[in-house]
């Protein structure tokens, strides 16, 4: 029942409601405690929601996020806050933390909005989609996406140019430009960090030619590009509209990369990046997709018998981190790289480039409590205190983290960690009952 | 009778919830394929099956019916393989008597993972009832 | 009675319906007798396609849903759900899996998988025409858990299960608790050792009066299934009486005249055959190995809390969910495999990890000084010819920790790193970036092209055409040569045999769904955590191990849980009592009793696990299994059969 506020004390507050936040979530409501999700974006999921399908099982994501998002948003322990930010949250006493959380408006009537979208087609106003990662463009009256949850309209109210034009059209008389910001004040008892995991913006790497060059794209634009919910039928490289057959993936993308300040590991990149090319010689069975890789890094369950499939299915795999990228009069793309197996400087033409941009921390965590100290560790991910026999626990007592939160990992690691941390809230939540 | 034009034989399979079926669902994951006449009626437990489900499937049209047995691996006991092989023997004593081939009907333990084993246990069944029927 | 029914066919993204007309299936199938509506949908498990199918039910009075989509054991449960919130009973809820089973399996002929899909979804309406109404069967839950296996996992669900406050037996086959981490020196992040962060969690599980801790105990027997599992724990003495002397122990020790390779230090060294495993093992009490004990009475006359009166314990334990941990083991090298068992100086990383360990400066292995210490990575991991495909997720990390760590502690070390690409995951990066800054060599080489270990004279050299050198040869002069193996399951496993539990491609235990239910088996209230289920680090193998532990819990907090009410029925006008069902019963489900004045079979309902053994049994076929009827199963074969 999101929309509502029931009640202003909660057991459990639960920052994110991406897919380590929902499943922390149900596993302490399912325990009989009252938890709310805060929210930022229009609709729960997270990044999950968007993606195609998952390895090294090739589930679709959406088979596996929506029926999750929709036992999540029915459930009647768990209130959701959507478009909504946590501005503080202070220790009052032991076992007891005060936050203040700020409902933006969505200047719709979530409960009363049908999704008909008849809004978004009157909306004279054309704005890059930021679900769709930019490829294509959206209203300022909008559905977030298809299988948003709350699946309803929301006004973009900063490119809104109040024409009114939706209002007139909307059957159901749910847009309502008179909402305002509303501030609460929330008891609480214990806290879920889930608040997920920021991109790696390839802009950093000016030689990459990501913004300059139009067929270079990241690799969430390419999950969107394949993923159900997608914006074309087909995938296009955005530069001309051609279905490409050169594809190539530039893995470690900000990643592993002391210049630009992230020497670590992303975890995912080899994986999902292995996933998509298998996913691109089924969609496009003429082309030619070759991964550039430092190392292939299929550790997980089920993942180097995936690595070894997606070479069966003859994807090309090159040892060699790429320098330069440089554009073609046609709009194709040079790599230069250093090929390890014959040691020599090489350069090859691709009609397409996708940046596998790696796992950075969300810069948010450290604003929650101003007067605790949060430490994070030293990539700025949160700390984890007891990292090898409590790895949800954090440095401020009552406050667990969940999933990439606390650094990069894959969707069943973020799984795991959200059941270690609710684990841990249910336990502190019985204990001081 | 499948798109591609070759013909094939119409099976249907006794799988198991817990077991067998899921070494199936893993062959399509997997994008093993087998012919598109093979049909699945999961059960809890291949020693639940009735010799008249059996009898009605060629009685129905089907010309073969394949349990996919649990074999050791049944959570519900030990003595499930024993079991399952009296049913077959059973069907089989009933089928020469209704004068249906014996060999119309196989049985296999087919464990969680054994997804290659199911295929190639269909398309050599297949095969078989192809040749030996006159359809 | 005529059924009115909702059928919804998904096209789940593209899933189906880029293989499967799902348009084409619709009109197929919606002049079928009792279908009142039906539609084709994106996604049927999304919340608004959930939503539209309460509201056709509440609106059309549907009697029940068909879902054609993917496999149920992704979404029977969505969709029953569904059924439920729309005020229907959820057993009127039909599943067909037009996924696994059509779109994808037969992803090489559309018009095939579309008439097959057609023939699935018929069957499954046939059956919901007969579908009953049918309530959950209640039963008692035990509030208590059995978690078996001590080691970090396995204690660390205890201790959570413990203040979830939910009673615990820990059952742990070794003399000692703490697994494999107690034979780790320094752990990587938090530099504490293997020994301490066992002596913490071991203090912990002390310090709650609701946990029971077994040693030296196996499970024997179960019977008994989701909440009320009951467990046979078999316990070996320690032949040492509970209050001990500690000082004249020590001297029993040294007095024993039995040497036997030491399996905690897997085998580099000896130990006696009554022992401890380090200083501070747990429980802090020695052990008498008797099989290796000659009985000569030698500790026995130093100390008297020698006690060989000391009988095998058998004892019942009655628990409502079953949480494994029962680790890995090592991979174990064949003899020959780059030189293991015929060069000497070639060890395992565990081996190389106990040396470390034990060792103190200079580093000497079997009289030789070690300096040049060469790393062979993936042994008994992704291998090309043998059985094991998988990577075992843990050992680049471990190895490149343990020769940083044997640098710091012995200085003059030179590591040579003969990799497959180095796999530090994540954060791990750092310390592998330590490793080439401090000056390691790191030289690889592909699947098919491994490194040579051979022996010349005195000499122990490692050879390999090096990738990252253009493919040269190269040859290290080794002291020590460590072969990085993965982790394998338990060589003997057989308390998974005896839960049934199934294993999955890498025969390690298997989860049903890696992302929807990670840690549940498809044996209901037995969960898996930890190495078992597959290779882990600490982290990982805590945080499922906290996983497994609310799951279980979840399974027992009520004290009372909902079966499915899919049970045998026998028609007790037609039965006349000839046993063949009661004996056919794995559970002892059916009894005879008296029915006036006739003798019946009379099913157990809350014993009856509803496997249908029985059906066949039946001379004259009066026995039918809950919705798998002579009627439904008939009828489902009649709609594939298309007559």
């Amino acid at each position: 029942m999101p929309g509502k506020i029931i009640n202003n004390s909660f057991d459990a507050l639960v920052i994110g409601g991406g897919i380590a936040g929902g499943e922390a979530a149900l596993n302490i409501a399912n325990n009989g405690f009252k938890v709310l999700i805060i929210e930022k974006d229009l609709s729960i999921g997270g990044k999950m929601i968007l993606l195609s399908k998952v390895f090294p099982t090739l589930d679709c994501s959406a088979c596996i996020t929506t029926p999750k998002v929709s036992e999540i948003s029915r459930h009647p322990g768990i209130t959701i806050f959507t478009g909504s930010e946590v501005k503080n949250i202070a220790k009052i006493k032991e076992n007891s933390f005060e936050a203040e959380v700020v409902r933006n408006p969505r200047y719709v009537n979530v409960d009363d909005c049908t999704g008909c979208q008849l809004c978004e087609e009157a909306c004279p106003v054309l704005v890059p989609d930021q679900y769709q990662y930019n490829l294509v463009g959206r209203k300022a009256a909008f559905i977030p996406h298809s299988i948003a949850s709350p699946r309803a309209a929301a006004i973009d109210i900063e490119n809104c140019t109040l024409c009114g034009a939706c209002e007139k059209v909307c059957p159901a008389k749910c847009i309502d430009f008179t909402q305002e910001t509303e501030t609460y004040h929330l008891k609480i008892k214990t806290v879920v960090l889930a608040t997920g995991f920021n991109l790696f913006d390839p802009l950093k790497i000016p030689r990459y030619g990501f913004g300059q060059f139009k067929n270079v794209i990241t690799s969430m634009q390419m999950e969107r590009q394949l993923a159900p919910t997608r914006p074309f039928s087909t995938i296009l490289r955005p530069g001309d509209g051609k279905v490409p057959d050169k594809i190539a993936y530039v893995l470690c993308t900000g990643s592993r990369d002391a210049t630009i300040g992230n020497p670590i590991c992303s975890q995912i990149c080899c994986m999902y990046s292995i996933k998509q090319a298998q996913l691109l010689m089924g969609a496009l069975p003429m082309a030619d997709v070759t991964i550039y890789y430092i190392n292939i890094r299929s550790f997980g369950k089920g993942f180097e018998e995936f690595y070894d499939q997606a070479k069966g299915m003859g994807v090309n795999f090159i040892k060699g981190k790429i320098g330069k990228i440089s554009e073609t009069d046609k709009g194709n793309l040079i790599l230069r790289y250093e090929d390890i197996n014959e040691n020599i400087v090489k350069e090859t033409e691709h009609d397409m480039v996708v940046l596998s941009v790696g796992v950075l921390p969300n810069p948010e965590n450290s604003s929650f409590f101003p007067n605790e100290q949060l430490k994070l560790d030293p990539f700025n991910f949160v700390y984890q205190t007891d990292c090898l026999a409590s790895p949800a626990l954090t440095s401020i007592h009552g406050v667990f983290v969940a999933g990439t939160a606390s650094g990069p990992m894959d969707i069943p690691d973020s799984i795991l960690s959200a059941g270690a941390a609710s684990s841990e809230a249910i336990s502190y939540l019985t204990q001081k009952k | 009778m499948t798109g591609k034009g070759t013909q094939s034989a119409k099976i249907l399979v006794f799988s198991t919830e817990k077991i067998s079926d899921p070494a199936i669902d893993m062959a399509g994951l997997l994008k093993l394929h087998y012919p598109p006449t093979v049909y699945t009626i999961a059960v809890p437990c291949s020693s639940s099956i009735k010799s008249a489900w059996i009898l009605h499937a060629y009685e129905k049209g089907f010309d073969g019916v394949f349990i996919a047995a649990d074999g050791s691996d049944c959570p519900y006991g030990e003595s499930c393989t024993e079991k399952t092989g009296k049913i077959v023997s059973r069907t089989h004593e009933m089928m020469k008597q209704k004068d249906i081939e014996p060999a119309r009907l196989r049985m296999a333990a087919i464990c969680s993972v054994c997804s290659e084993s199911f295929v190639k246990q269909m398309k050599s069944f297949n095969e078989y009832l192809l040749k030996n029927s006159n359809m | 009675m005529n059924k009115k029914l909702g059928v919804y066919i998904c096209h789940c993204g593209g899933n189906i319906s880029d293989y499967v007309d799902v348009e084409q299936v619709k009109k197929a199938i919606e002049s079928e007798e009792g279908v009142f509506l039906a539609k084709t949908t994106m996604f049927a498990c999304s919340d608004s396609s959930q939503k539209e199918m309460v509201e056709d039910i509440k609106k059309n009075e549907l009697d029940g849903i068909v879902v054609a989509s993917c496999s149920p054991k992704l979404h029977l449960l969505t969709f029953r759900a569904v059924a439920e919130r729309a005020n229907i009973n959820k057993y009127n809820y039909v599943h067909a899996n037009i996924r696994e089973q059509s779109s994808w399996a037969h992803s090489d002929d559309k018009t095939g998988a579309t008439e097959k899909a057609v023939f699935l979804v018929k069957a499954a309406i046939s059956k919901a025409r007969y579908a009953e109404s049918l309530e959950p069967i209640k039963i008692k839950s035990k509030k208590a858990v059995a978690v078996i296996g001590g080691g970090v996992a396995g204690m660390r669900a205890a201790i959570e299960l413990s203040d979830m406050g939910c009673p615990v037996t820990l059952i742990e086959r070794e003399p000692f608790v703490g697994g494999r981490v107690s034979q780790f020196d320094i752990l990587f992040t938090t530099y504490e050792t293997g020994k301490d962060l066992v002596t913490r969690l071991y203090n912990n599980l002390l310090a709650r009066n609701n946990i029971s801790v077994y040693t030296g105990a196996e499970v024997i027997e179960n019977s008994g299934s989701i909440g009320d599992f009951k467990l046979t724990i078999k316990i070996t003495p320690r032949y040492i009486m509970d209050r001990c002397n500690e000082g004249r122990l020590q001297k029993a020790i040294d007095a024993c005249p039995v040497e036997v390779p030491d399996p905690f230090n897997f085998n580099i060294t000896n130990r006696k055959a009554i022992y401890h495993n380090f200083p501070s093992e747990y429980p802090h009490k020695p052990v008498i190995d008797i099989e290796n004990c000659t009985r000569c009475g030698e500790c026995e006359k130093i100390c008297e809390s020698v006690d060989f009166s000391q009988k095998e314990e058998i004892i019942d334990i009655n628990v409502g969910s079953v949480l494994m941990a029962t680790g890995f083991d090592p991979y174990t090298p064949k003899d020959g495999e780059f030189g293991f068992n015929q060069i000497n100086n070639v060890v395992t990383l565990p081996q190389f990890k106990r040396i470390l360990a034990l060792s103190n400066e200079p580093l000497i292995y079997n009289t030789r000084a070690i300096k040049h210490i060469a790393y062979i990575y993936c042994v008994g991991s992704r291998q090309v010819e043998g059985e094991n495909k998988y990577c075992s997720r843990y050992c680049c990390t471990s190895v490149i920790h343990a020769s940083i760590m044997a640098k710091k502690k012995f200085g003059n070390i030179f590591n040579y790193h003969f990799n497959r690409g180095i796999r530090t995951y994540g954060k791990q990066e750092v310390l592998y970036n330590e490793s080439l800054k401090s000056g390691d060599v790191y030289l690889q080489s592909y699947e098919d092209d491994p490194p040579v270990v051979t022996q010349q004279g005195n000499k122990i050299v490692v050879t390999v055409n090096d990738i990252l050198t253009g493919k040269k040869q190269m040859a290290v002069e080794a002291d020590l040569v460590v072969l990085v193996t993965g982790m394998v399951p338990r060589a003997d496993n057989s308390v998974g045999s005896l839960f049934k539990l199934p294993k999955g491609r890498d025969n390690f235990f298997n989860e049903i769904h890696m992302k929807l239910r990670p840690v549940e088996t498809v044996i209901d209230g037995i969960t898996i955590s930890g190495a078992c289920q597959g290779p882990k680090n600490i982290l990982e193998s805590s945080n499922s191990a906290l996983s497994a532990a609310t799951k279980s819990f979840s399974y027992v907090s009520k004290g009372e849980l909902e079966l499915e009410p899919i049970v045998a029925e026998i028609d007790k006008n037609q039965c006349t009592w000839c046993g063949a069902c009661a004996e056919a019963c794995p559970f002892d489900a059916i009894k005879k009793i008296k029915d006036g004045d006739k003798e019946i079979a009379m099913v157990n309902n809350s014993v009856c696990k509803g496997c249908g053994m029985c059906l066949p049994v039946c001379p004259t076929d009066v026995i039918n299994l809950i919705a798998y009827s002579n009627r439904e199963i008939e009828s489902m074969i009649d709609a594939l059969a298309g007559s």
